[in-house]
């Protein structure tokens, strides 16, 4: 690396605590680390962890209790409502696990949506909407309804939603969460693919540790804690799509078989290839749900993800 | 966001709830329609009110008359009596406190002659320099008489028409133009001495009062006190012997007294005073107030039932815009989220809630005028009998701002209530909305 990419995202010493009558949770404790332009950022850790209260503290839709928070340099627990939300119009994009579209509207609509917040003119909005959707692949559904499309298709709608106005950072809250495991490819190759042609910063949030693969930087989180944090370095121009491929068919590998039995990251391929399934399993993906962000919740989680996890 | 994109949206939204906008509307409809029509009749039977009080004179005046009536305490009327009228009665009645003007009043009635034709009136003589203080009409052309010029005739335009002619078993009818046909007139009262020829007095010096709804201005003629005595005395001396002390002692005392009172609040109090110094009065006031009381009773009663049906109205309002957010929470948290700001969407609510209001305003305006016309059609002998005088004009009058500001009433109203749900909306805190149903 010649040259040191500038951090985006910093945090400090955030916390997060929640009152329960006498009781102090702490939903996020004592977080420190930084995200760099360009990154795809994962943060990994069970139902429960914190990582989404996480991610909501970083997107300024809550507030932290203490700490500082600082996005393209300004710390954004000092900001007011309104100036978070000429924020959020500026910098930020968001994907989340059940799509949040408006039902109301047609595809071209829902994408449009937030540049209409930043007082973009009719004709220039709705031809950038037009090219964001035919660019995820949703030229037949322009002005479908959310209720009229896939599961996939709306999570297309989602992306492009959260990329046509060029945020700088996408914050994606399990985004494949819904989603069976072929649409969960295609999906995430969108997003490193989209974040890769603009140079964008994505922070994703996943239970799934197979989806960390895809991720520059896969920040661990249990009870509120950063554990670990993982760097991949990879020779990113280059080996790019090889890359994508790798991993994706690595994931179709896994779905296919047993949830608990999950293969070790550097295990062999071809092994496993023979195992491949057809159909894929979702249980996984679905029973991982977030709920309120509780630590040491105990949610249903496949014991072998977190045997994995503790491994770190 | 941009106001057209804020409109859009507003559109859009009430139109997702067709059903329930409108009965929202009807909701202020019926509210504008119960405001507007009731402050119409309001307005309506006060307009008749006052052109009843236009034509019967002035509220303001107060006449003390030489046969004076008297009434019981309930106003009824039990017998007259004469009552002396000269220069001191008017002194003390001067004194008054809130009397503007006062004038003693010398009541003829003469016959008028052009050519052929003929005709007759009243003529007035009353204190020249009082004729403004009595507000007297503006004059179509001359002027009125003053202390320097005191022999102008202030005719009225009624009294130059319809001078008749008969000739044997025809008559014919003429209106008379003073500028252009000449015209003279003659007192009548007593017998011209046999070998004097008759007073007669050519119109030369003249004024021409506009058409004015009050009477007294329309039909009698008008000239000053001083000028009337003199013409009097030339008058009186072409009678016979005995009736020239007569015709001279007739003219001592007044016909008739009349006052102007400052302010139509202070007319019962003057009248009062008068009646202290043991002269009988009259005034329309008199007649009008206890009228004007039921007017105004009337009036509030019919604004209160109007404002009933708005407030009911305003708190369907609210209730359907509370709905709104209940169903849009998810909505308003992607809105938020995606980077809205809490003032859009608090003006995105407030729109709807004003434009609610001023559909529902605007439709029953137009109602209102349906309505209005079907009242003053057919519902004439129905309000009669309830306000207790047949008025003669529209029962329902809409002034021109009556629309605009129950237009702008219905979306203030629409506005206002849709304050609170608003401002609930933009409470609501965006990752709990976004995990509602909807």
């Amino acid at each position: 690396m010649e040259k040191e990419p500038e951090k985006v995202i910093e945090l400090v010493n955030v916390r997060k605590v929640y009152r329960m009558g006498n009781e102090k949770i702490y939903a996020v404790d004592d977080v420190s680390f930084d995200i760099k332009k360009g990154e795809f950022c994962c943060l990994l850790g069970t139902s429960g962890s914190g990582k989404s209260t996480l991610l909501n503290l970083m997107a300024g839709i809550e507030k932290a209790t203490s700490g500082k928070i600082i996005i393209k340099g300004k710390n954004i627990i000092k900001m007011n409502e309104n100036n978070l939300a000429r924020f959020r119009q500026r910098y930020l994009g968001f994907v989340f696990q059940a799509y949040n579209l408006i039902n109301s509207m047609t595809a071209t609509e829902n994408v449009e949506f937030p540049l209409v917040f930043k007082k973009y003119r009719p004709k220039r909005r709705r031809k950038l909407a037009r090219e964001m959707l035919i660019k995820v692949g949703l030229q037949s559904r322009l002005s479908h309804k959310p209720k009229e499309m896939s599961g996939g298709q709306q999570q297309r709608v989602g992306i492009a939603r959260a990329f046509v106005a060029k945020p700088e950072i996408v914050f994606a809250d399990e985004p494949t969460g819904n989603l069976d495991t072929r649409t969960t490819i295609e999906v995430m190759e969108l997003i490193k693919q989209m974040a890769r042609d603009n140079n964008q910063t994505i922070v994703m949030v996943t239970h799934d540790r197979s989806l960390a693969a895809y991720a520059d930087k896969i920040i661990h989180i249990l009870d509120g804690k950063v554990q670990s944090i993982e760097v991949t370095e990879r020779d990113k121009q280059e080996n790019m799509q090889a890359h994508l491929k790798e991993v994706s068919k690595k994931l179709l590998l896994e779905r296919g078989g047993e949830m608990t039995a999950e293969v070790p990251e550097e295990a062999e391929k071809e092994s496993a290839a023979t195992e491949l399934q057809e159909e894929a399993e979702t249980e996984g993906t679905i029973s991982g749900k977030e709920g309120k962000a509780k630590p040491g919740g105990n949610a249903p989680e496949p014991a072998g993800r977190n045997a994995t996890d503790n491994r770190e | 966001m941009r106001i057209s994109d804020l409109m859009k949206l507003a559109f859009r939204n009430l139109l997702r709830r067709k059903a329930r906008t409108a009965l929202t509307v009807i909701g202020v409809v019926i509210g504008t329609i119960s405001i507007v029509v009731m402050v119409s009749i309001g307005i309506g039977v006060n307009q008749s009110f006052d052109e009843t009080i236009m034509q019967s004179g002035s509220m303001t005046i107060i006449r003390v008359q030489k046969y004076g009536s008297i009434y019981d305490d309930d106003g009824n009327w039990i017998g007259s009596k004469e009552q002396v009228l000269n220069d001191s009665v008017v002194d003390q009645i001067k004194g008054i406190e809130h009397v503007k003007a006062v004038s003693p009043i010398i009541n003829k009635y003469i016959r008028l002659e052009s050519g052929k034709y003929s005709s007759g009136c009243s003529l007035y003589a009353m204190d020249c320099e009082v004729f403004e203080a009595f507000e007297f009409p503006p004059l179509q052309y001359g002027s009125y008489p003053t202390k320097e010029n005191p022999s102008t005739i202030v005719l009225s335009p009624e009294s130059m028409q319809r001078f008749y002619y008969f000739s044997g078993r025809k008559s014919e009818n003429k209106d008379i133009d003073p500028l252009t046909d000449k015209v003279k007139m003659k007192f009548q009262e007593y017998q011209t001495h046999p070998r004097k020829k008759a007073f007669e007095l050519m119109f030369t010096d003249i004024a021409m009062m506009e058409q004015t709804d009050n009477y007294e201005y329309s039909y009698n003629i008008y000239m000053d006190l001083d000028y009337f005595r003199e013409i009097w005395t030339k008058y009186a001396n072409t009678l016979t012997l005995e009736d020239r002390k007569k015709a001279v002692a007739s003219i001592e005392t007044y016909e008739e007294i009349k006052i102007n009172v400052d302010n139509v609040k202070n007319v019962s109090q003057v009248q009062d005073d008068i009646e202290k110094l043991g002269y009988a009065t009259y005034s329309e006031m008199q007649y009008l107030e206890p009228l004007k009381e039921t007017s105004r009773m009337l009036q509030m009663v019919l604004g209160a039932i109007g404002s009933i049906a708005m407030v009911v109205s305003a708190i369907n309002i609210a209730n359907t815009m509370v709905m709104s957010i209940y169903e849009r929470t998810k909505e308003i948290g992607i809105m938020k989220v995606l980077g809205c700001l809490v003032r859009d969407i608090k003006r995105q609510f407030l729109l709807e809630a004003g434009l609610i209001g001023l559909l529902g305003g605007v439709v029953g305006i137009i109602i209102s005028y349906v309505l209005s016309h079907l009242i003053n059609k057919y519902g004439s002998g129905i309000m009669g009998s309830i306000v207790g005088t047949e008025t003669t004009g529209a029962l329902s009058v809409i002034p021109f701002w009556l629309p605009f500001a129950a237009a702008a009433f219905g979306m203030l109203v629409g506005i206002l209530s849709g304050y609170f749900p608003a401002r609930r909306a933009t409470r609501i805190r965006a990752i709990e909305a976004m995990r509602t149903e909807g």
